[in-house]
C-alpha cells in the first residue's frame, strides 16, 4: 500500500514533518513558517540532561513542542500514541496506513540504516513520515533526505523503540482534521510573542539568552575545570548538538530569519524584514562559533581559536538575539 | 587550477589530512566515507571555507548534505551559484 503523500526535504525533521504532514492536508505551508509559528527558536544548556555522559545543549525547543504548538494555533486536530508493546505500535501503524493516513513517527537516528554511517548517533528525537509499506518494508519520507526512502520493518522497530534518553517508546502522531480555511497572521503574532517570552523571560540561567551567556561563561573554564580531553568532549557533543541536530551552524536562527520574512509580507510589517536580516546575522555568528570549535575538536586549532574566543562569540551572539527578540515585542505589541 | 582541484587542495590542507594528497582524491568518491576519513564536525569546516574561498553559503543541512557528496558534487553546487 502506498498513500500518496508528497515529499518536501527540509532542513529539519520536526518542522518538516509537521509542515508535510499539514501540505498532504491542503495546507499550503513552508518549513519556516510551520517553524515559527511552533516557536521553535530556543537556546538551552541542560547539563543535567546527559547523552553518551555529556550535556546536552538544545538550538530548539522540545521535542514535539513545534508540532504541537502548531496544530493548536492552527485548531488542526491530531492523534498521538505511545507504546510500550512493539507490536502493537507496527501494528497500529499498519492499521493506519491501510486506512489511507500518513503517520509521523518518533525515532532513534542511529537504527536507520539509510542514514549514511559518518552521520549516524546516538539521538532519539528523530521524526518521519511513514506513508506506506511494500512486504516488510516501509515508505518513509524522512524530510532531512533529499528523496524519499525505504526501512525494514525490523529496523523502524528498533528506531521507534530506541533505548536511552528521551526514548522515543513507539512514539507515533497523525493529523485527524483540518479547517477549511486558515488564518496565519494571529498564528504568527502568537508564535513569535511565545518565542520571545521563553528567549528573554525564562526565569532560569540555562535557557534562552541567559543560557547562551551562561554556556560562554562555562566553556571559557572548560580548559582548566575538565581538563583538555573532556574539555574537547564536550565541545564535540556541543558541536554536533548544533550541525547535527540544529541544521548545521546557525541553522534554526536562518530558520527563524526566513520565517520572519515570510511573516512581513503577511503582517504587512516592514520592520520583521530588519529584524529577519539581524537573525541572520547572528546565524552566522553562531557559524563561527561552529567553526572554531570544530577545529577544537579536530586538533587544528591556532592560537586565535581558543575557549576564550568561542566564549566571545557566544556572548556576542546572545547580545544580537536579545535585540532581535526585543526589538519582535515591540514590533507585535 | 580548475574548480575540483582547487576545492581537493582546500579540504586536504584546512582538514589537516595527511594521509592524503590532493591528487589522490577522486572526484566521484565520497567525501564522508571510510577512505577520507571525514565527518560531520569535518562539514563544519568545508562549509566555511567554501563560503570564504568562493563566496558560495551553504546554509543549511538541507542544501549541505547532497553538496557535500563528493568534489563533483561539491563543485556543480559552486558552479551553479558563482
Amino acid at each position: 500500500m502506498k498513500i500518496n503523500f508528497r515529499h518536501r526535504h527540509s532542513a529539519h525533521c520536526e518542522s518538516g514533518v509537521s509542515s508535510n504532514l499539514l501540505f498532504h492536508y491542503g495546507v499550503d505551508i513552508s518549513e519556516a513558517m510551520a517553524f515559527g509559528i511552533g516557536g521553535g527558536i530556543f537556546f538551552g544548556y541542560l547539563p543535567f540532561l546527559k547523552v553518551n555522559k555529556l550535556p546536552i545543549t538544545t538550538f530548539r525547543c522540545e521535542v514535539g513542542g513545534i508540532f504541537k504548538r502548531l496544530t493548536k494555533k492552527l485548531e488542526v486536530g491530531v492523534y498521538w500514541e505511545k507504546f510500550r508493546n512493539p507490536k502493537k505500535a507496527m501494528d497500529a501503524l499498519d492499521h493506519c496506513l491501510e486506512e489511507g493516513i500518513p503517520v509521523a513517527c518518533r525515532t532513534g537516528g542511529y537504527w536507520l540504516p539509510y542514514f549514511p554511517s559518518a552521520f549516524r548517533f546516538h539521538f532519539n528525537m528523530h521524526n518521519l513520515v511513514v506513508y506506506g509499506k511494500e512486504g516488510d518494508e516501509y515508505l518513509i519520507s524522512d524530510p532531512v533526505f533529499q528523496e524519499p526512502v525505504k526501512c525494514d520493518k525490523k529496523y523502524l522497530l528498533k528506531a521507534r523503540f530506541a533505548k536511552g534518553a528521551l526514548a522515543p517508546k513507539g512514539t507515533m502522531y497523525y493529523l485527524t482534521s483540518v479547517p477549511e480555511k486558515i488564518d496565519f497572521a494571529p498564528a504568527i503574532i502568537k508564535g513569535i510573542k511565545e518565542a520571545c517570552r521563553r528567549m528573554l523571560k525564562t526565569p532560569v540561567p540555562i535557557i534562552g539568552v541567559k543560557g547562551i551567556r551562561f554556556l560562554a561563561n562555562r566553556i571559557e573554564k572548560w580548559p582548566k575545570k575538565l581538563g583538555k580531553r573532556k574539555a574537547i568532549l564536550h565541545l564535540v557533543q556541543l558541536i554536533r548538538m548544533q550541525e547535527e541536530l540544529g541544521t548545521g551552524g546557525g541553522g534554526f536562527r536562518f530558520m527563524y530569519a526566513a520565517f520572519l520574512q515570510e511573516a512581513a509580507g503577511i503582517l504587512k510589517e516592514n520592520r520583521l524584514l530588519d529584524l529577519s536580516g539581524k537573525m541572520t546575522s547572528a546565524g552566522d555568528r553562531w557559524r563561527e562559533f561552529a567553526v572554531i570549535g570544530s577545529r577544537n575538536c579536530k586538533n587544528r586549532a591556532t592560537e586565535s581559536d581558543s575557549f576564550e574566543a568561542m566564549a566571545d562569540i557566544l556572548r556576542d551572539c546572545a547580545n544580537r538575539e536579545a535585540e532581535v527578540y526585543q526589538e519582535l515585542m515591540e514590533v507585535i505589541n | 587550477m580548475t574548480l575540483k582541484e582547487k576545492l581537493k587542495k582546500l579540504i586536504v590542507e584546512t582538514l589537516h589530512l595527511e594521509d592524503i594528497t590532493p591528487e589522490e582524491i577522486e572526484d566521484g568518491e565520497m567525501l564522508f566515507g571510510e577512505r577520507l576519513g571525514l565527518d560531520s564536525i569535518d562539514a563544519v569546516e568545508i562549509v566555511f571555507q567554501v563560503e570564504h574561498h568562493f563566496g558560495v553559503g551553504i546554509k543549511n543541512m538541507k542544501e549541505g548534505r547532497p553538496a557535500l557528496q563528493s568534489i563533483n558534487t561539491l563543485a556543480a553546487f559552486i558552479e551553479a551559484r558563482l
